[in-house]
């Protein structure tokens, strides 16, 4: 079995795993709250039936109409205010629910809205958030050479701190404003902002739910959605720089592209330059060579630390094999530094600009990292 | 202005409008509807009013506490059964709120619980997303060769065609499923399957919430939430096609400046005319920059023209690909992904300028897709100009 299949069965069991535990620590955290609650208004309502004299039927008609008339307490949903915020909930995938369609037309226009704009806002925000870690990695090479710093280049865990540090501050900037404009405590409201950053979005905290505020209060909105909006980027910058490396660490491809890409492999000595050869001989081969030993350091380093960047500057000319890292051979990285390397201490008819390349070596790790 | 920089800005402003046409078109499709809706309410409430003698504070309390039985009235959502099935709706981000924990401890543990379940899930669903992409593949090129088809590639447009189809087959299957065992329309599950698998999750519409399935059909339970997970792939394999490159082409084209950056900082050593093709107040972080030491002309004087050249070259781009997906889905786009990086004009005239001897390996077709011996080009040059040797990076289209 290659190592991405076992990669992936890994992968498949911890999720596995992972489910089942959170649903014994909620179970565990919650279950008896849930079941004292339930017992204490289902009193309350007994107590309450029988004040008002209700029979079942009656409490059925009060039940529905209160809850038909839940999504109307907050004011009017679906003038241009509610819709804004309703379309920013669908196409982030937030999705509180406190106001959802009701018209087929209008779900069936949600469905297709959904489809276009959930990839788009995926894009944009990936792309911004990378402009926004390539900008913070430039801001911080500069004030290391401000402070006169030995080593000015901006390694990975600079990164993360600041990337980390982004992240809290956006919680807690948002905690305070929401906890103060809604009237919720600051852990409710650090809970509200959590849960809407990371798109899961309950919908049990929402803004701009009470006193009609779509309405009445336009600076307040025009807060909320700027806040959703930056935050999200915030996030996203954040995975950009921690997260979308796994996402697309590719096919190991030795065995099905042997297959498939049959001609592909082919023709590559047909190919101009060595380097290429050398590129695709070193990229399968080195992959090959150790897989149980990768497979450990995927493990550690998913567990880990992110820290492969600076030990690629180390590991950049040793080709054979003293970097164990399967995330980074298949990389993009790698590749670019491998033929680099080839040509550099293989070939010399190497075109000058790979021999450029060479020379500014430090130029991809620094670049690399919010890959 | 860099390419990323123009590509970041299209993509907010794109994003904006979206936001803005679609407000428009969902305030015209539901504002009558809630106006009327809401009206019928009153009404029925200020009868019940005076059926019953309430006052309005009488009624709110009521109303507190119907509001309040809502989940409870579901069943009991925090058994085993529940939990898991709310666990799921965190670290997929679902996110129903059909329940969500009230105690303090409960919300502290679902922070944590989805700062590390969240990436763990999205790099699993991508995962196996690119494992069932690849099988996929290879069935096809199997059946494709069975079939004697002359052409026995799979081509990028093959994957997409079939990605389509098996999404909305998911959505179709789940949706007669739950059609049947939550008695909704076929619309109304098919609106739930979609809103589930998007991970949107509104939470009008939740499966195990009728006629305590949780506790009394665990078989339901069981098919619910492989079906949920199993979708999640579906849907992830097919982002994982047609998505995720885009996601990183921001960083691609950052590496591609900086390589040509230290090409041009070598050639500029060799003394050669060099026309420094990179904004000088650009906020890359690579050192070397333009000023290899040699004469840099015109770099100032040209930014203007280079700006323009940037955008035009990114048209082009977004051009050119539409044409490879129209003319050339016959072309074998396996490994190579045409849309991710027409070289930049300026830079194109640079290394004319010098007269380099790169190969042009593309001007045959003009289409940047005919990659028949060039496979391994994951820069795809406008068909202008040539393509560096040590650029030609093995990417692999499942990205």
């Amino acid at each position: 079995m290659n190592t991405q299949n076992i990669r992936t069965l890994i992968l498949i069991l911890s999720i596995v795993f992972y489910l089942l535990i959170g649903a014994a620590v909620f179970d565990a955290l919650e279950s008896k709250s849930e079941s004292s609650r339930q017992r204490a208004l289902e009193q309350k309502l007994k107590e309450l039936q029988k004040k008002y004299g209700f029979m079942e039927d009656d409490y059925g008609d009060i039940e529905r109409v209160v809850l038909l008339s839940e999504p109307h307490r907050g004011g009017r949903q679906w003038k241009f205010a509610g819709s804004f915020y309703f379309a920013t909930t669908v196409i982030t995938t937030i999705g509180y629910g406190h106001a959802v369609p009701r018209t087929d037309a209008g779900k069936a226009f949600c469905m297709f809205y959904a489809v276009l704009g959930i990839p788009l806002t995926l894009v944009m925000f990936q792309s911004l958030g990378e402009r926004i870690n390539t900008f913070v990695r430039y801001l911080l090479r500069r004030t290391k050479q401000c402070l006169g710093l030995r080593k000015k280049e901006v390694s990975m865990g600079n990164m993360v701190l600041v990337g980390l540090f982004s992240c809290m501050s956006t919680l807690c900037i948002g905690a305070a404003a929401f906890s103060h404009f809604e009237n919720w405590t600051f852990f409710n409201a650090c809970y509200y902002c959590f849960i809407t950053l990371t798109t899961i979005g309950f919908g049990d905290f929402v803004a701009l739910k009470e006193g009609d505020a779509l309405k009445n209060r336009p600076p307040y909105v025009a807060f909320c959605f700027m806040y959703i909006l930056v935050g999200l980027t915030v996030i996203g910058a954040f995975l950009n720089l921690v997260v979308l490396r796994f996402l697309t660490v590719s096919s190991d491809g030795s065995d099905v592209r042997a297959e498939v890409g049959g001609e592909e492999q082919g023709s590559q000595p047909n190919d101009m330059q060595g380097e290429r050869r050398t590129l695709d001989a070193a990229g399968p081969e080195a992959e090959r060579r150790s897989e149980p030993s990768r497979l450990g350091a995927f493990i550690s380093r998913v567990c880990c630390g992110l820290d492969e960047y600076r030990s690629n500057s180390h590991g950049l000319y040793d080709q054979t094999g003293g970097h164990n890292n399967p995330v980074f051979y298949s990389s993009i990285s790698y590749r670019l530094d491998n033929v680099c390397c080839s040509s550099c201490t293989v070939s010399s008819q190497a075109s000058p600009c790979v021999l450029a390349f060479c020379q500014g070596k430090n130029n991809p790790h620094i670049r690399r990292n919010s890959l | 202005m860099k390419r990323q920089n123009v590509r970041t800005l299209a993509l907010i402003i794109c994003t904006f409008t979206y936001l803005i046409v679609g407000a428009a078109i969902f305030d015209v499709l539901e504002s009558l509807e809630e106006t009327s809706q809401r009206q019928q309410l009153d009404l029925k409430k200020k009868e019940l009013l005076h059926t019953f003698n309430l006052s309005t504070d009488e009624f709110d309390e009521l109303e507190k506490v119907v509001l309040q039985l809502k989940s409870h009235k579901a069943g009991v959502q925090w058994e085993f059964a529940g939990s898991f099935y709310f666990a799921i709706t965190v670290i997929t981000t679902i996110g129903y709120g059909h329940a969500a924990p009230s105690t303090d401890g409960g919300k502290a543990f679902c922070m944590l619980y989805a700062l590390l379940g969240i990436p763990l899930t999205l790099v699993m669903f991508q995962s196996v997303g690119e494992r069932i992409n690849t099988f996929v593949r290879l069935l096809l090129h199997r059946l494709k060769k069975c079939l004697g088809m002359r052409r026995t590639e799979v081509s990028m447009v093959n994957m997409v065609i079939i990605g389509c189809t098996s999404c909305m087959s998911t959505l179709c299957v789940g949706a007669l499923a739950f059609s049947q065992f939550e008695g909704w329309s076929f619309f109304h599950a098919y609106y739930y399957c979609f809103i589930t698998l998007t991970t949107i999750g509104f939470g009008d519409y939740v499966a195990l919430q009728s006629e305590q399935a949780l506790q009394n059909k665990p078989e339901y339970v069981a098919f619910s939430f492989i079906y949920i997970l199993t979708g999640l792939a579906v849907i992830g394999a097919f982002l994982n096609l047609a998505v995720l490159r885009f996601m990183t082409m921001n960083a691609e084209d950052e590496k591609r400046d900086a390589e040509q950056r230290a090409l041009l900082a070598h050639n500029g050593q060799a003394g050669g005319h060099i026309n420094c093709s990179v904004d000088p107040v650009s906020p890359s972080s690579s050192p070397s920059g333009c000023g290899g030491g040699s004469a840099v002309g015109g770099s100032s004087g040209g930014a203007a023209s280079r700006g323009l050249r940037n955008v035009y070259a990114e048209v082009l781009h977004f051009q050119s690909m539409c044409s490879c997906l129209w003319y050339k889905s016959r072309e074998k786009l396996q490994y190579s992904i045409p849309m991710i990086i027409p070289r930049d004009l300026s830079t194109s005239d640079t290394y004319m300028e010098q007269g380099e001897a790169f190969s042009n390996p593309l001007h045959s077709n003009g289409c940047m897709c005919s990659l028949q011996h060039h496979s391994g080009i994951s820069s795809v040059s406008t068909g202008l100009h040539s393509v560096n040797s040590y650029r030609r990076l093995k990417r692999r289209s499942s990205i």
